[in-house]
């Protein structure tokens, strides 16, 4: 449902129609990486670390490449040499070892061979001597006194400092003077909160088809979240130059920012140039677990004050965010989410560490999630102290246009006030918690970016429309796409076929991510349609033997004052008689992508006698600027909700001591099902991005961000117990209960 | 000319100044100007920091024109998920 009534309304922007590609993946048809094979295809299988940190003393392969099927095995000495500050290096470390092995499970050799069995058991053949390394695990380890360097080549970010180090970026910033927001303050509060690694868990492994040819040209078909970034990553892994590399873009089975870097493309060319036949390589579950980026485990204490009538003085925050084994922003960009109130006084001190465990990728709101559980749960015990509603608290304190960002630059145009009051407002607030249960609130902020799109809207001969772009559809963008194109041109979005391309039909266009797509490559859409609006009013005009000045377009029709009108139809059928085919391109770098709010509100139920936590309901709301296509808008929502709970209520990496992940499957690391969850209510927020000629907003994102802190508050509610640790799964919430732990 | 804000980790290039009045009619010459009168502080403005101007978080925005009713905060780079 939408609540906030948007000004503008359109014919097709803000319907529902049936997604374009919807049919292909409910009947199977659509064709994900792992189900294309081409002729003389081999398979490759990986060799990994059994050690979580191990210097790799020699490798040898001959035995595995005398092994039945085998054609080809590589390992880091046929990688590009990459100089450590190259932005790509940690990426083409990841992807395989050189010199030291950094995690449990980091690739050191790949082999590709006739079968899938043939390769496994030639992986299996490869002899790899090690001399195993001491092994940072978690922040304490890392950031410990005398504690061993968990990766040699990782110095510290912003610093300035040049020897091997486990912080992999140290940032400090703010605003006032926080001890003087203390002083001013009627109430203290201050906690410290953990959260462990947790994964993306998209339903598609990595996967993908690299072809090598003669002419030292590859071409390469896999599920990412951006293909040219494929390609471009895949050059630099292989200090090759990108007009060699070729990407098509598969159908994705969700990325959640998981598929943002790379794993396995590198390896699949390398070892398609060795044995000049097409290579596919498939990871298993188990691999995607212990060896893609997870989400970064944390640590973060946090001290906020507050008067008595509810105003926030200040805040003060020290962040560790572990990237794994690799350097990264996470723990800046966690600190820069706390953006939501107006704090005169705030410090934020983010510490990104690093250990030897997988390297984490972004996943949805990257870093925003684990740093809204400190911050919203302190401000509902503020609330809860002071006898105030949850809601009217952060109204209150919320920030509106101009307020200063953690980073200080002022806030856009933005709806977080609105979105509050969309929950204050909503039936579920507004009714009874029901007997026995707790009722929690939380908030989420995301920035969204622009970056760079292109697109090309082609008039076929019969009027109809093909929209081609770069950006993979991850989440409905096809069906945006077609449905601001159809706005534009006046055509039905029936007669608009919305087309992915690969990396030599279309402009370059940055990855999907970042809630960019529908706002970014929309704009470029919708700019293409307009230069052809401009080309049909032009065809009209010599069709009709008057001045172009003379034709306005209106619902799709070139209208000239005392003549019949053109429609699109009729315009492309001369098209030959005018000028040849209609077509138009445009592409951009897209700046004010608007920041995106949630709210969510949920009661709870907690088994005191098992610890278990059972969701009676879930509303969430989110400002979605403008709603192209309200369901997938709402789908974004409800699929962030889901994630956030299953972080909140049961996800973990658990390791054992030697930093070997003991739960790699999905029957062990427990994501939500269907049957763990009520129905997430969406409430669409719209308070348009004047930046967007729709108003978008980017909604892919935010709505993760709330559900941790909103469950901790129902929970809190429920039972009187505030958890501080993640995940609040029964066996840590019963010994929380118990006063045992956790809390 | 306009109003330059800079982040803590910048600061220690400029003895601990967080805002300046800085030369130049486009982005990317107050990044020459900073980097002129503070040595190694451009290539952090260029390479490790996304740019917001009046508010409005601009993507490579070395070419963007500012005047003196600017505010210009270099911001640390922001992707997403």
């Amino acid at each position: 449902m939408t609540v906030t009534e948007n000004p503008r309304r359109y014919k097709y922007v803000g319907t529902r129609p049936v997604r374009h590609d919807g049919l292909d993946k409910v009947t199977g048809k659509a064709r994900f990486a792992a189900d294309l094979d081409m002729t003389g295809q081999l398979r490759g299988a990986f060799v990994r670390s059994p050690h979580a940190h191990a210097r790799i003393v020699s490798i040898d392969t001959s035995r595995a490449e005398a092994m039945p099927g085998v054609k080809a095995v590589v390992t880091g000495d046929d990688f590009a040499d990459l100089d450590p500050t190259h932005p790509e290096f940690d990426m083409a470390v990841n992807l395989m070892a050189r010199g030291e092995a950094l995690y449990n499970g980091h690739v050191v050799a790949a082999v590709a061979a006739v079968t899938a069995s043939q390769a496994a058991a030639a992986a299996a053949a490869v002899e790899v001597e090690y001399e195993p390394l001491p092994a940072v695990l978690t922040i304490d380890e890392a950031i410990a006194v005398s504690a061993p360097i968990a990766n040699p080549t990782n110095r510290t970010l912003f610093s300035g400092d040049t020897e091997p180090s486990n912080l992999a970026s140290v940032n400090e910033f703010g605003r006032g003077d926080v001890e003087a927001g203390f002083e001013a303050a009627d109430i203290i509060l201050e906690r410290e909160f953990r959260t462990v690694a947790v994964h993306q868990g998209y339903i598609e492994p990595h996967a993908c088809v690299a072809d090598c040819g003669q002419d030292g040209k590859a071409t390469i078909w896999a599920s990412s979240q951006g293909h040219f970034a494929v390609r471009s990553k895949t050059a630099a892994a292989l200090g090759w130059s990108t007009d060699r590399i070729k990407v098509i873009p598969a159908e994705i089975g969700g990325g959640f920012g998981g598929k943002t870097t790379i794993y396995l493309e590198p390896v699949a060319v390398l070892l398609s140039q060795k044995a000049a036949r097409p290579v596919k390589i498939v990871m298993s579950r188990e691999e995607v677990l212990r060896a893609t980026g997870p989400a970064p485990a944390t640590k973060i204490t946090a001290k906020i004050g507050a008067t008595n009538d509810g105003e926030i003085t200040t805040l003060q925050s020290t962040m560790y965010f572990d990237n794994g084994s690799t350097k990264g922003f996470s723990a800046l960009t966690g600190a820069m989410s706390v953006a939501s109130y107006k704090l005169p006084n705030l410090q934020l001190h983010a510490i990104g560490t690093v250990s030897n465990t997988a390297r984490s990728a972004a996943y949805r709101a990257p870093s925003a999630p684990q740093a809204a559980f400190a911050v919203e749960t302190l401000i509902d015990e503020l609330a809860q102290r002071l006898n105030m509603d949850p809601i009217d608290i952060r109204l209150q304190n919320a920030v509106v246009e101009g307020d200063a960002t953690a980073m200080g630059a002022p806030h856009p145009k933005i709806g977080f006030v609105e979105t509050l009051e969309a929950i204050k407002n909503s039936e579920h607030y507004n009714s009874p918690v029901p007997e026995g249960a707790g009722r929690g609130v939380g908030t989420g902020f995301w920035f969204n970016i622009g970056e760079q799109s292109s697109a090309t809207v082609n008039l076929n001969e019969d009027g109809t429309a093909t929209v081609i772009t770069g950006s993979p559809d991850i989440g409905g963008s096809r069906a945006s796409m077609a449905l601001m194109a159809a706005e534009e041109l006046g055509l039905a979005v029936d007669r608009i076929t919305p087309i992915i391309a690969d990396t030599e039909s279309v402009g370059f266009t940055d990855i999907t991510e970042g809630s960019r797509a529908t706002f970014a490559t929309g704009m470029a859409v919708v700019n293409a349609c307009r230069e052809l609006i401009g080309q049909l009013k032009q065809r009209a005009a010599t069709i009709k033997n008057v001045d172009v000045e003379q034709v306005e377009w209106v619902d799709g029709a070139a209208v000239i004052e005392g003549q019949d009108p053109l429609t699109i139809p009729e315009i492309t059928a001369m098209a030959k008689n005018t000028g040849g085919p209609l077509t138009a391109t445009a592409s951009l770098n897209a700046a004010g992508a608007g920041p995106s709010f949630a709210v969510h509100v949920a009661d709870v139920v907690v088994d005191e006698e098992t610890g278990e936590t059972t969701i009676l309901r879930y509303t969430a709301a989110q400002d979605a600027g403008t709603a192209i296509h309200p369901s997938y808008v709402e789908g974004q929502i409800q699929g962030g909700s889901v994630q956030g709970i299953g972080w909140a209520l049961n996800e973990e990496y658990i390791y054992d001591s030697d930093g070997v992940m003991e739960n790699a499957s999905f029957l062990d690391y427990r994501m939500p099902v269907a049957s763990d969850l009520p129905m997430i209510d969406a409430i669409i927020v719209e308070v348009p991005n004047p930046s967007h000629p729709y108003g978008v907003r980017g909604v892919g994102e935010t709505g993760i961000v709330p559900p941790i802190p909103t469950l901790a508050n129902a929970i809190a509610a429920a039972t009187g117990v505030r958890m501080t640790s993640l995940p609040m799964s029964p066996p840590r919430l019963l010994a929380a209960i118990s006063g045992n732990a956790g809390s | 000319m306009a109003t330059v804000h800079l982040q803590a980790d910048h600061r220690r290039f400029t003895g601990g100044e967080k805002v300046l009045q800085v030369q130049g009619d486009t982005v990317g010459e107050l990044i020459q100007e900073l980097e002129r009168r503070y040595p190694g502080l451009g290539p952090l403005l260029t390479d490790g920091a996304s740019v917001a101007i009046n508010g409005e978080l601009i993507p490579n925005g070395i070419f963007e024109k500012v005047d003196e009713s600017t505010e210009v905060y270099f911001v640390a780079p922001i992707s997403g998920g």
